[in-house]
């Protein structure tokens, strides 16, 4: 049996952390395999500024640091944003993967030009900062908002009526006006908009989270993982300190 | 009970295709899954040339073009140059996938740049094309051949010795004087030495052939394929014609047409 740690990037009661877990059933998952969610310890309030990137960085990091020790095969970050995703893989051997980078590259595997679409603007800097690492800005077509706060505790539940069709029309806007030949879903959070958008969108719709547990089972079966030259280990690791920025905190 | 054609871009006979069969046992696939390994029709005899590669697009695209019909669920393609995946795209829903794209795509997921290892110098032309035409020139830290012909039927069997160190050799030059993070196995004929490359190197390498298996398969399982807007249904489809010119081909040459579609199951999970 493989074992997947899922990191949830913001501390969360049990009900909102299985509104998480609820994206397993958006896709058909091997035998064999099984997915554990844990929140972090603590977290900024949101991902809207650099302030947030930093502290969102270590709490992913906080969070998995130690997940071979405790028996895990692969690390899934819940977050397009990809925080803590290159912290995590310089101190673990096993497969880490988050959903930004990975979602962006399999768009270009189902066509040349991708949209993403978001909840606001606040969001923008995030796809922007991977778009720059990739390398890849000219590939995206657009980064769409509906301007539309979001909950990253309750996701999108009680606003289905509200947001879906706003997000139906900006990822229309997307393919017609900005020649987007895949969409993605700007955040993990949106997953309950997934099936919506894709029974009414006449090109494919990348669900982020859902995307890296079939990436995780495909890297445990085929014995890949990042790699050492890409992401080196630290010379001095800190575990410890990472613990003891967590240990004082009361959630 | 998902049914994949896997189309192999030479004429081979049972034992040319079973050795590509072979690619199945590097990996753990879903109990699920089954793949039908398919040789085209008639095809080019070499590849390295246009001459070639037009050939292999027409042979490919006719291989695959009624899959759909035939009650598959997806396609693979077992060549790293991609020969007639849009075509096929463009006349399937069902996902279609080639290693070339996708190998290098799924590199940059482990690492910031790849390299690629080609048979031998008169590959390295394809490669560069396709790595310009992908928009991935910045992401490859070089292509380096080992210089050993090819053969496409008998791969690698019996050069071991010969050939894999070479391969090491020039794997480790990619690494250490390009700055490759990830290596590519720059042809599916080269999976024999995958597992022999992988224990040996410091970064991880890609065997192209087993990653299109388990890419169809999470594909499926998101209800993915290939986007409509990027690879355009023909307005006059004329398959018949294009099965008439196969046909005409492969009785050229009737010592090369193709066996049955053979099956392969993965083996059961221990």
């Amino acid at each position: 049996m493989a074992r997947v740690l899922v990191v949830v990037p913001f501390p969360m009661s049990e009900d909102n952390r299985r509104a998480r877990e609820a994206q397993l059933g958006g896709v058909q998952l091997g035998p064999g395999i099984e997915f554990h969610f844990r929140p972090v310890r603590a977290a900024p309030a949101n991902y809207t500024s650099e302030h947030d990137s930093v502290l969102a960085d270590v709490s992913i990091l906080d969070a998995c640091k130690r997940a071979q020790d405790e028996g895990y095969d692969a690390v899934c970050i819940d977050t397009m944003s990809d925080s803590g995703l290159a912290a995590a893989r310089s101190v673990l051997d096993i497969p880490v993967i988050g959903p930004g980078r990975a979602s962006m590259l399999a768009a270009l595997m189902l066509g040349e030009r991708f949209s993403i679409l978001i909840m606001w603007e606040r969001w923008r800097h995030l796809y922007r900062k991977t778009l720059a690492e990739l390398d890849l800005g000219r590939r995206c077509a657009s980064i769409r908002s509906i301007g539309v706060q979001p909950d990253n505790q309750s996701l999108l539940a009680g606003k289905e009526e509200d947001v879906f069709p706003r997000l139906l029309d900006a990822a229309r806007t997307c393919i017609e006006r900005d020649g987007a030949e895949v969409i993605l879903l700007g955040s993990t959070t949106m997953h309950q908009a997934h099936g919506y958008l894709a029974a009414r969108l006449p090109v494919p719709v990348i669900n982020p989270g859902p995307l890296t547990y079939k990436l995780a089972e495909a890297a445990l079966a085929l014995g890949l993982k990042h790699s050492r030259k890409a992401f080196p280990k630290p010379l001095a690791p800190r575990l410890d300190v990472i613990d003891a920025f967590f240990d004082g905190l009361k959630s | 009970m998902a049914k994949i054609l896997v189309i192999v871009p030479f004429a081979l006979d049972a034992d040319g295709v079973a050795r590509r069969q072979s690619q199945l046992k590097a990996v753990k696939l879903d109990p699920s899954s089954e793949f039908h390994f398919r040789p085209v029709k008639a095809g080019p005899t070499s590849f390295m040339s246009p001459h070639d590669w037009t050939l292999m697009d027409l042979a490919i695209f006719e291989a695959g073009a009624e899959a759909q019909a035939e009650g598959y669920d997806a396609v693979c393609i077992d060549t790293m140059s991609d020969s007639g995946m849009a075509a096929l795209r463009s006349v399937l829903d069902i996902p279609v996938v080639s290693p070339g794209r996708a190998s290098m795509l799924f590199a940059l997921t482990l690492g910031s740049k790849f390299s690629v290892l080609a048979q031998w110098p008169p590959a390295i032309v394809r490669y560069k094309k396709a790595i310009a035409e992908y928009g991935l020139v910045q992401h490859c830290a070089s292509v380096r051949s080992f210089d050993i012909p090819p053969d496409f039927d008998a791969l690698l069997d019996g050069k071991q010795e010969s050939a894999f160190p070479k391969m090491l050799e020039v794997c480790l030059r990619c690494v250490e004087e390009d700055g490759a993070d990830v290596i590519c196995l720059g042809s599916t004929t080269m999976h024999q030495a995958a597992a022999w490359l992988a224990e040996r190197l410091p970064v991880p390498l890609i065997n192209p052939g087993p990653l299109t298996y388990k890419l169809v398969e999470a594909l499926l399982a998101l209800k993915l394929t290939h986007s409509r807007a990027c690879y355009p249904k023909p307005q006059v489809p004329k398959l018949p014609m294009l099965h008439a010119m196969l046909d005409a081909a492969a009785a050229l040459s009737p010592a090369m047409r193709p066996s049955v579609v053979a099956v392969n199951k993965p083996p059961p999970e221990k």
